[in-house]
């Protein structure tokens, strides 16, 4: 029955997968420079690292926001953002899984009469402007470098191309990382305040609780990407703007910044040694920082080019997400609750949440950690099979071609 | 991954090559003409076979490039007009093959009086392709400077024109012992000479917009 509470929040991952994936590899995959198998498999595999190694950041910012203390609430407010956030793909609008659960928290605050703190609310939505407005100035400034080295060295095209084709691989592992690092906060961060699971010990590394989690969520977010990701994928590629290769590696270059610097603690802490304030950590919406990095290029290209009617679509998007996210977390905690009887959360006060508070919804069993455990090892041999047998089927087809081309010129002879 | 790879570098290796089968073939075609003008018919017939073996090259080097850029997803967004350019470079070839055949198999005969004109008219032609190559190449490594080396090719293509019309009009004109199939003849071989420079203007415009885009 606890793990039965978690598939929303699975959902949400695959979700979020299959629609926020398209941001860090959907200009690659659109304008052709990677194919989308490719793209699929490095996005899961770094999307599950940096959800696991640095996820913990910006996770603390949702529980600010709403801290969800009983798990039929967490089930409820995860399923109501992933049916958003799942309808909005189906229409394949690059919406935020980051809006939609902002929008389902709030519904729950709203529900269980808990005030939302504005002070968090403030930070986030801030960033909702911010992060797009960081990555077009990130935008610009990495496509008037890149140009410049361009026009400065005689480098073949051909050369080129492949050192941009190789860059936006390397950078669309960095891009995976970070949104793994940033976004896993809106796909588990609601379930922490009511899981605590025992260490996992997987032979190199101990995996804590709030790890599982987002070593469960990575895994979601994955299947996610492999599954669903290719017609987003395809759509933002060219939709806003048609994006040459230079300008795909420098928006996916400026929007991993952009998520990197409001998911690293580190940089934070660094930014406070050297006397500025601190970054705040908190889940940007890719969706949003990608466009504002798009449209940093169009207007350093004067504008012309940027298909204005389609960003109109997407900013409707921006404004439906939390709104329609709100709404469905606030109709369905009301039926969770009431017909089949479910706790949903109760009011907190304004303070933060701690854990003695919500000792009595966590979920502490060691059943559940062996189950998790069999899953975890499970997905990652089946992963690792996926891609080995990926890896023998691009090679048996470029050996194929190679015999065909040269029974073409023998026949010739 | 692409960088490590030795596609790229074979890749370059290619079209580099390609485009010196172009260049000497152009070379070939010019002493092939001097030397059918001179009456030397062994060397023409050598460099004949010489044109015939760099044209056969060139459908390899063309096939193999086109294939390469498809299989390794090489230059996905100007793939398609890289191929065509290659595509009318290898027109030229082909046109190159086509005159010489054509002087091989009607062996025309040419008043010594229009051999001028004719080695004239061979060299502006070539020449007009011949600046094509640098241009092409341009493309691949400085793009900003295609567009003013393609002013040559449109030079030299004008002045195949003009030089073509006074030939013709001295045919016709001014030949009066020629009978009309033997002009009706040297027209078609001066069509076939002058054809060269005219695909040279087509890549040339092909190469213009494409050097645009990639600037852009």
């Amino acid at each position: 029955m606890i793990l039965f509470f978690l598939t929303s929040g699975l959902f949400l991952g695959w979700s979020l997968g299959a629609n926020d994936a398209s941001n860090i590899f959907g200009s690659a995959v659109g304008s052709k420079m990677i194919t989308f198998r490719k793209a699929a498999i490095i996005a899961s595999i770094f999307v599950i690292l940096g959800a696991v190694i640095q996820g913990a950041g910006a996770s603390g910012t949702l529980g600010k926001l709403g801290a969800v203390n009983a798990i039929g609430g967490s089930f409820t407010v995860a399923l109501a953002a992933a049916l958003t956030v799942y309808m909005m793909t189906k229409f394949a609008l690059p919406v935020s899984t980051t809006q939609a659960i902002v929008g389902a928290i709030i519904g729950w605050n709203f529900f269980t009469g808990n005030t939302t703190d504005s002070k968090t609310l403030t930070q986030i939505v801030g960033t909702w402007i911010s992060g797009p407005i960081l990555g077009a100035v990130f935008a610009i400034l990495l496509y008037i470098a890149l140009k410049k080295v361009k026009k400065s060295t005689t480098i073949h095209l051909i050369r080129f191309e492949s050192y941009i084709k190789t860059g936006l691989i390397l950078v669309g592992a960095f891009g995976a990382y970070s949104l793994g690092a940033n976004n896993i906060a809106n796909v588990m961060g609601v379930f922490l305040p009511a899981f605590n699971l025992q260490d996992l010990n997987l032979g190199i590394i101990i995996l804590s609780s709030n790890q599982q989690l987002f070593l469960l969520g990575g895994l979601a977010i994955a299947i996610g990407i492999i599954t669903y990701s290719k017609r987003v994928m395809e759509t933002v590629g060219g939709s806003i703007m048609q994006l040459s290769s230079e300008g795909a590696l420098v928006v996916v270059l400026a929007q991993s910044l952009v998520l990197f610097i409001f998911s690293s603690t580190s940089l934070s802490s660094l930014f406070v040694k050297i006397g500025l304030p601190p970054i705040p950590m908190v889940p940007v919406s890719s969706s949003q920082v990608i466009v504002g990095c798009v449209l940093g290029i169009g207007l350093y290209k004067g504008a012309r080019n940027i298909n204005f009617k389609i960003l109109g679509g997407i900013a409707m998007g921006w404004v439906a997400t939390p709104v329609a996210s709100g709404l469905l977390a606030f109709f369905s905690l009301f039926f969770i609750k009431n017909i089949f009887g479910i706790d949903v959360g109760s009011k907190t006060g304004l303070e933060v949440i701690t854990t003695a508070q919500v000792s009595n919804s966590i979920t502490s069993d060691a059943d559940v950690s062996g189950i998790i455990k069999y899953i975890l090892l499970g997905l990652l041999i089946f992963g690792s099979i996926g891609i080995s047998y990926y890896l023998l089927l691009e090679r048996k087809k470029k050996a194929g071609l190679q015999k065909s081309e040269e029974k073409f010129w023998m026949n010739m002879k | 991954m692409p960088v490590f790879t030795r596609t790229t570098k074979n890749l370059i290796i290619k079209i580099d090559e390609f485009f010196d089968n172009i260049d000497l073939g152009l070379l070939v075609f010019r002493e092939a003409i001097k030397a059918y003008l001179q009456k030397d018919m062994e060397s023409f017939q050598r460099h004949l076979h010489k044109v015939d073996s760099l044209e056969s090259n060139a459908d390899k080097l063309q096939r193999s490039i086109e294939n390469e850029m498809i299989t390794h997803s090489i230059l996905p967004q100007h793939r398609a007009e890289v191929s065509t350019l290659i595509d009318e470079l290898d027109e030229i070839i082909d046109a190159l093959k086509s005159s010489l055949n054509e002087f091989n198999i009607e062996m025309p005969d040419i008043p010594e009086s229009l051999n001028n004109n004719f080695i004239s008219l061979a060299e502006t032609s070539a020449s007009a392709a011949e600046e094509l190559i640098p241009a092409a190449r341009a493309y691949f490594k400085a793009p900003y400077t295609v567009r003013e080396k393609l002013l040559k090719v449109y030079y030299f293509e004008s002045e195949t024109d003009k030089i073509s019309f006074s030939t013709k009009k001295i045919i016709f004109q001014e030949m009066k012992d020629l009978d009309l199939a033997q002009k009706a003849q040297l027209r078609y071989i001066i069509h076939h000479v002058e054809n060269i420079s005219d695909l040279a203007q087509k890549a040339a415009d092909l190469l213009s917009g494409m050097a645009i885009k990639i600037v852009m």
